[in-house]
């Protein structure tokens, strides 16, 4: 064993998660600081901000705005993520991969360019800024996110169970729900989460095409200018941080579960 | 609607782009039989369930069953049920659930449903196992379930993909038994897929050798084995010596085959249907040549060495090297009273002996 070359990436993978991740952990860890400003050294421990953060009304507002756009964009985008995958997986239909490569655009175009691109669009129809035009944005950068996720599960269960439901007498849309639909559930659900995560910490889309109903985000982004509100926002942003992290460590579980009882199944 | 042509498959063609899955197909299937679809893979017999389930379109013909033209017909509301090589049990549902699943539009009451199903479990013998998830079942029992799930719908015709291929040997064979069994009980027709030739000859009442997307012969399984009429059928239902030749005289039911590698061959088998000079096969199964150690008496013989044996236990296939054959003819004895264990020697001479009416007279392929 090279024991120096070791040490060396130790070292490495010590100040990588370092970076990565100790800022993140400021925020929490200012959030509990009886000060508004954040330095070191360490003033008392406190709740204070939290109290704070609950009675802030246009806080809590922004919090709603939020949900909703995420909820709606979560599922719209998991239908239309279902459609494709359903679609690329059952029929082999010349230009997959081109169609494929189509859809995942979004995800490769900068969001700046996205944002001004949708807000010229908006402007040229005259369309009124408001969260439908946030959530239709959403939409658009979820879809491949949703259709991959559902690719994988649907690739991931033979093909003849929908043929068995056939065969037994049921048509493809009956198919679909009493077979196709429950197979799916896994990645249905994790499709769900996932564009929600996405949907509800994202910044530059919101901040182009919202109006004055302000998403989280944007609300947080905001308070950054008034130095004795921003212990509040770190607040939040702590209730946020754990959240994301427990919604997406729930949906890759289930995922796992899917496939797990998938392969259990096949033996 | 006749019964001789219960199913009928008509010129049926399949292409897949360049490829010929299925290459002007005709046959028919009697009501009530057993039906074999065999054939290596790749020869198009999948395909051509596939086709009967209506899970894929004929390219060109068409197909009846029971007097009614498929062609417009989806596979849902087609008279036939199927049981998958993978069985497709329902991973989400119980072994009740899956079994049940096709009675839904039956539209029966629940009491009435129920009953169907217990009746279904009991003709597989696995009463009680309703309530169990599907993986917890093992190969048999999946097999069995997707039987079950296939025969409540009370089809004109069940379709069966490698119906044992994933199970092991000793299950196999059981389950060929009981498949037969059940049929005879049900009296439905059943059409299944199979690669392996012992597996067809065991349980149809009928074969389709099927090469290449076309079918190539058609036939009960004792005439297939001893009346082949092509040399792909021959090699492929069990083993074959061919010899190549020419015909020198034929008539009156017998025929003389001169062959570059053992002389003159004479024939009394099957298909007489050749004329002077004409190129043929002159082929022996290896059961059917006997091995002695010393010279006969009388008769035609050709002489060998033992070049390698192999010990099956019941019996033995010898490999004996004869000189101006390239490849060595194969034979078969059983083992009775240790006979095949002295084969296990090499380079023993013996002596090879047959019968006229076992040497069978093929076409040379065109090949």
């Amino acid at each position: 064993m090279n024991k120096s070359k070791f040490g060396a990436l130790g070292v490495y993978t010590v100040l990588y998660l370092a970076f990565l991740y100790i800022p993140v952990l400021f925020i929490p860890l200012f959030s509990f600081n009886d000060s508004i400003y954040i330095a070191f050294p360490l003033k008392e421990f406190t709740l204070q901000h939290y109290v704070d953060m609950i009675e802030r009304k246009p806080l809590i507002n922004a919090l709603y705005n939020s949900l909703q756009v995420g909820f709606s964009v979560s599922v719209i985008s998991t239908i239309f993520g279902m459609l494709a995958a359903k679609t690329f997986t059952k029929y082999h239909i010349p230009g997959t991969k081109p169609l494929t490569a189509f859809i995942s655009i979004p995800l490769v175009i900068p969001l700046i360019i996205l944002g001004i691109s949708l807000l010229t669009v908006l402007k040229y129809f005259d369309i009124k800024l408001s969260l439908f035009t946030v959530g239709a944005a959403h939409t658009v950068i979820c879809i491949p996110f949703a259709m991959f996720v559902l690719i994988s599960r649907l690739e991931g269960f033979d093909k003849s169970m929908e043929e068995a439901a056939q065969d037994l007498g049921e048509t493809p849309w009956i198919t679909f729900w009493r077979v196709t639909f429950p197979l799916a559930m896994p990645g249905i659900i994790a499709s769900l989460l996932l564009c929600f995560t996405i949907s509800f910490d994202e910044f530059i889309l919101a901040f182009f095409l919202g109006s004055d109903q302000p998403t989280l985000p944007l609300y947080m982004w905001s308070q950054l200018r008034f130095p004795a509100k921003l212990p509040s926002v770190l607040a939040l942003g702590s209730v946020i941080f754990l959240t994301s992290f427990a919604v997406v460590c729930f949906a890759e579980w289930v995922r796992r579960r899917g496939v797990q009882t998938q392969t259990g199944a096949a033996i | 609607m006749s019964d001789e042509s219960f199913i009928s498959i008509k010129n049926i063609s399949k292409h897949f782009g360049n490829v010929r899955a299925c290459d002007d197909v005709s046959f028919d299937i009697r009501r009530g039989e057993f039906f074999a679809l065999l054939g290596p893979s790749g020869c198009g017999k999948t395909t051509l369930l596939r086709m009967l389930a209506g899970f894929e379109i004929p390219t060109m013909g068409e197909i009846f069953i029971d007097g009614q033209p498929m062609a417009a017909i989806p596979p849902y509301e087609r008279p036939v049920n199927m049981v998958f090589q993978s069985y497709a049990i329902f991973p989400h549902l119980t072994v009740a659930q899956n079994i049940g699943f096709g009675l839904r539009k039956d539209k029966l009451p629940k009491a009435e449903m129920d009953k169907k199903v217990d009746e279904a479990l009991e003709m597989i013998a696995m009463a009680g196992y309703g309530h169990r998830g599907a993986d917890e079942l093992s190969g048999g029992q999946r097999q069995r379930v997707a039987l079950a799930r296939a025969l409540i719908k009370k089809p004109k015709v069940l379709l069966l993909d490698e119906p044992l291929g994933a199970l092991d040997k000793k299950l196999r064979e059981q389950m060929q038994l009981e498949l037969r069994d059940l049929q005879r009980e049900v009296g439905i027709t059943f059409v299944f897929v199979t690669h392996d030739q012992e597996e067809a000859l065991t349980m149809s009442d009928r074969i389709a050798v099927m090469a290449a997307g076309k079918a190539l012969e058609i036939d009960s399984p004792v005439d297939l084995y001893e009346k082949p009429k092509t040399p792909f059928c021959a090699d492929f239902l069990g083993t074959m010596n061919f010899f190549e030749g020419s015909v020198d005289s034929i008539g009156g039911g017998e025929a003389v085959i001169k062959t570059a590698e053992v002389g003159s061959l004479k024939s009394k088998g099957p298909n007489m249907d050749f004329s002077t000079n004409d190129r043929v096969m002159a082929a022996i199964r290896p059961e059917n040549i006997e091995v002695a150690f010393e010279q006969p008496s009388s008769g035609s013989f050709i002489t060998g060495k033992v070049r390698a044996s192999a010990f099956l236990g019941d019996r033995a296939h010898v490999y004996i090297n004869v000189e101006g054959r390239k490849d060595p003819v194969l034979t078969a004895m059983q083992n009775m009273d240790g006979a095949a264990s002295q084969m296990s020697g090499q380079d023993h001479t013996v002596w090879l002996t047959w019968s006229d009416e076992a040497v069978i007279l093929l076409p040379q392929d065109a090949s």
